[in-house]
């Protein structure tokens, strides 16, 4: 469980975090999700104390910070965290002695993991050998290795392929069925919608709304049309009673006013598109953030320029 | 918390033991303290092995016949063939010098002769004597020959004063200076300038090398931990002071690993052959220098580098303390010639200094009790100064990223922390 309140940054006149809330609850998934420079990496590092806040205060498991916590926690920054120089092996007991454990169960453990990431045969080997993606399974192994309570994941899908995508998000489920809190930042919405249970989107430093994936589509769930079509969908935008038209080539997500009529709009797409399929569905949490972010941005145009 | 400053010493210790950089500093550093220190020596000292021929023009023509015996009689090879030969080029009244002296330089030049000597018209009045060859350099040889002219000229002295040949060789006894070194006690000490030079040179040059070489793979490390992010897994599973314990443990171990090595291949060199560098006391002295200044600088280089960002940085950084480093190496010559400068103990008193101050000024002249207690208690009052201030700067920097702060924001840090 993961308690964050009212947290609070700045950097030379640079509000970087302003007032973020949120909590992670234990065995969930929690998306820390916003554009670049949103504000993400500054929380997370608060959170895991490396930045001392401004303003604001984390717990964990209701506790402060103290180096009984450091122990429970684990991290995976999102810039390759590892000596380029240094064995495989020797960098995961290391990180993991560095938490507390044991090197000879931190050498069980790191062949287990190294195993199932299928990097047994690499682990004499230096880190600077492996693949941007080996690495960053690398890293991940160091973030979970030592049993902590609370995963914190900084862009944990970047660089790695559709296959690996799906064995983390495999052990995402299993840390979650075991208990623990994980938190995971990305800015690919896609992957959040499918893996969080709870969310909380950041722009420019500030919460611009959060709660579970079914709330959060509750509450901006105004209607949307889905279409598959061929043909040039650029007039949808233009259409009476859309707000707006999310084109995606073959296919759009029109988010619709209220009171639109569907069977109106379909005939009036037919003379000009075929359209091969259509749905009447939840809007998705690209669009709805598309539309929360726009929204905060038109509310305080101030430009913020963050790491 | 131990736990962890181990598990932090652990690591910095056995990848830099490990490290190219330490492995060759750990053995080309004894074999680069040879080559500079000892084979110099042994070359000058060196015994000759053949039969030097010495060319000798004489316009007096009484000198060239009673030196050629007195050479031939007093220097031999160690195998009983004569050191030198002389060999008269031009000799008697009315020998035309100019000519001669062209025919010596033709032979000298073209290696038939070592060298000549060219003696004035009448050495009894005027005892000016040249000597002319393609080295200057051969100290022995110059000295045997000046010696051997001044014996026979004094013999023809004695012999016009009308003293018996017997009694003129008596009076020219050969002396063999040898250097003895004592110490403040009083105590004899086996060892002459070039000896006690070349330990002073050595010892400079070994703590020199053993700061340097672990200074920059400190840095570099914390470096590496910087651009990778990896400081940010670091501190937040452990605290800085941790994390830099950990260093200055891990980076000690090292650096005594370095000392204890050498140490062993000096005992091994002076056990096998009989050469003695220094007393067990001086040694004791010298290590108990070599771990203060290692722990001051360990400080400094955690304190200049950490706030760094990039490679150029630190080369720079790490020159000018090189740069402090190296003085005492530079002021070598003139702290032989005056061990009792006072500029030199005032240097001594300098923090930055003390060690290779020390390390110079020990194998020369012991200084006096109070001097070395002083600089001790200095040493380690600065360590602990210089570690405060390093881990204040450590703190804050190892998370800065982007451009490197200011020198007076260092500054800041070090004293507000």
């Amino acid at each position: 469980m993961l308690n964050v309140t009212g947290l609070r940054k700045e950097f030379a006149a640079v509000v970087a975090v302003d007032g973020v809330s949120f909590e992670a609850g234990n065995g969930e998934v929690f998306g820390l999700l916003g554009p670049n420079g949103a504000g993400k990496t500054t929380t997370i590092r608060m959170i895991l104390n490396i930045l001392v806040p401004d303003g604001g205060t984390v717990t964990y498991d209701g506790k402060p910070f103290s180096d009984e916590v450091r122990n429970r926690i684990g991290y995976l920054p999102e810039e390759r965290g590892l000596y380029r120089k240094s064995k495989l092996l020797d960098t995961i007991v290391y990180f993991a002695g560095l938490r507390g454990m044991k090197r000879a169960a931190a050498k069980a453990e790191a062949m287990r993991w190294l195993t199932r990431f299928s990097l047994e045969a690499f682990r004499e080997r230096k880190v600077e050998e492996l693949s941007k993606g080996n690495q960053q399974k690398v890293q991940f192994v160091c973030a979970i290795l030592h049993d902590p309570s609370i995963v914190i994941l900084d862009e944990p899908f970047s660089g790695l392929d559709p296959v690996n995508q799906i064995l983390f998000k495999d052990i995402f489920h299993e840390l979650r069925a075991a208990g623990k809190t994980i938190v995971f930042s990305t800015h690919q919405m896609d992957q959040a919608e499918r893996l969080s249970d709870t969310l909380c989107l950041i722009n420019r430093g500030r919460v611009v709304l959060g709660g579970t994936v079914r709330d959060v589509k509750r509450r901006y769930g105004t209607n949307s049309l889905h279409v598959e079509f061929s043909g040039d969908g650029a007039f949808m935008n233009e259409l009476p009673g859309v707000r707006r038209a999310l084109l995606y080539g073959n296919a759009a997500e029109l988010d619709l006013e209220p009171g639109a009529k569907v069977q109106t709009l379909i005939g009036t797409m037919n003379g000009k598109i075929d359209i091969t399929k259509f749905a009447l569905v939840e809007p998705s949490l690209q669009s709805i953030f598309i539309q929360a972010v726009g929204d905060s941005n038109a509310a305080a145009p101030a430009p913020v320029e963050t790491s | 918390m131990i736990s962890k400053v181990v598990s932090v010493a652990r690591w910095e210790y056995l990848e830099k033991v490990k490290s190219k950089a330490f492995l060759i500093g750990l053995f080309l550093t004894p074999v680069l303290m040879v080559g500079m220190g000892v084979v110099p020596t042994l070359l000058i000292t060196q015994a000759d092995t053949r039969t030097k021929v010495i060319g000798v023009i004489d316009p007096s023509g009484v000198i060239v016949a009673p030196l050629g015996d007195l050479v031939n009689a007093r220097y031999r090879l160690a195998d009983g063939r004569p050191n030198y030969v002389i060999r008269p080029l031009a000799v008697g009244p009315g020998v035309d010098v100019q000519s001669a002296a062209a025919e010596a330089d033709r032979q000298t030049g073209a290696g038939d002769i070592e060298g000549y000597c060219l003696l004035g018209p009448s050495p009894d009045a005027d005892s000016a004597v040249e000597y002319r060859s393609k080295s200057v350099g051969d100290i022995q040889l110059v000295e045997n020959l000046q010696q051997a002219i001044r014996i026979v000229l004094s013999e023809r002295k004695g012999l016009s004063m009308g003293l018996d040949t017997s009694v003129i060789r008596a009076l020219n006894v050969k002396v063999d200076m040898k250097q003895v070194k004592l110490s403040k006690t009083g105590e004899k000490e086996d060892s002459g300038f070039l000896q006690v030079f070349f330990t002073a040179y050595v010892f400079l040059f070994m703590l020199f090398l053993l700061i340097v070489t672990s200074g920059q793979l400190l840095v570099r490390s914390i470096l590496e931990e910087k651009s990778n992010r990896i400081v940010e897994v670091l501190v937040s599973s452990c605290s800085s002071t941790e994390l830099m314990a950990g260093k200055v443990l891990g980076l000690s171990a090292l650096g005594f690993t370095q000392i204890g090595f050498w140490a062993l291949m000096g005992a091994i060199a002076s056990l096998s052959f009989g050469i003695t560098f220094v007393t067990p006391g001086i040694a004791a002295l010298l290590i108990i220098y070599f771990v203060l200044g290692y722990l001051f600088y360990a400080a400094v280089f955690i304190g200049a580098g950490s706030p760094l960002t990039t490679e150029q940085e630190a080369q720079q950084v790490t020159s000018y303390l090189v740069m402090i480093l190296i003085l005492p190496i530079a002021l070598a010559f003139p702290a032989m010639q005056n061990p009792d400068a006072t500029w030199l103990r005032v240097l001594t008193f300098i923090p930055f200094l003390t060690p290779t101050m020390m390390a110079l000024r020990i194998p020369i002249q012991m200084p006096s009790p109070w001097e070395i207690l002083a600089t001790m208690l200095l040493m380690v009052v600065s360590i602990f100064f210089a570690m405060v201030a390093a881990g204040r700067i450590f703190r804050i920097a190892i998370l800065s990223t982007g451009k490197s702060p200011k020198l007076a924001e260092i500054f800041r840090w070090a004293k507000e922390g």
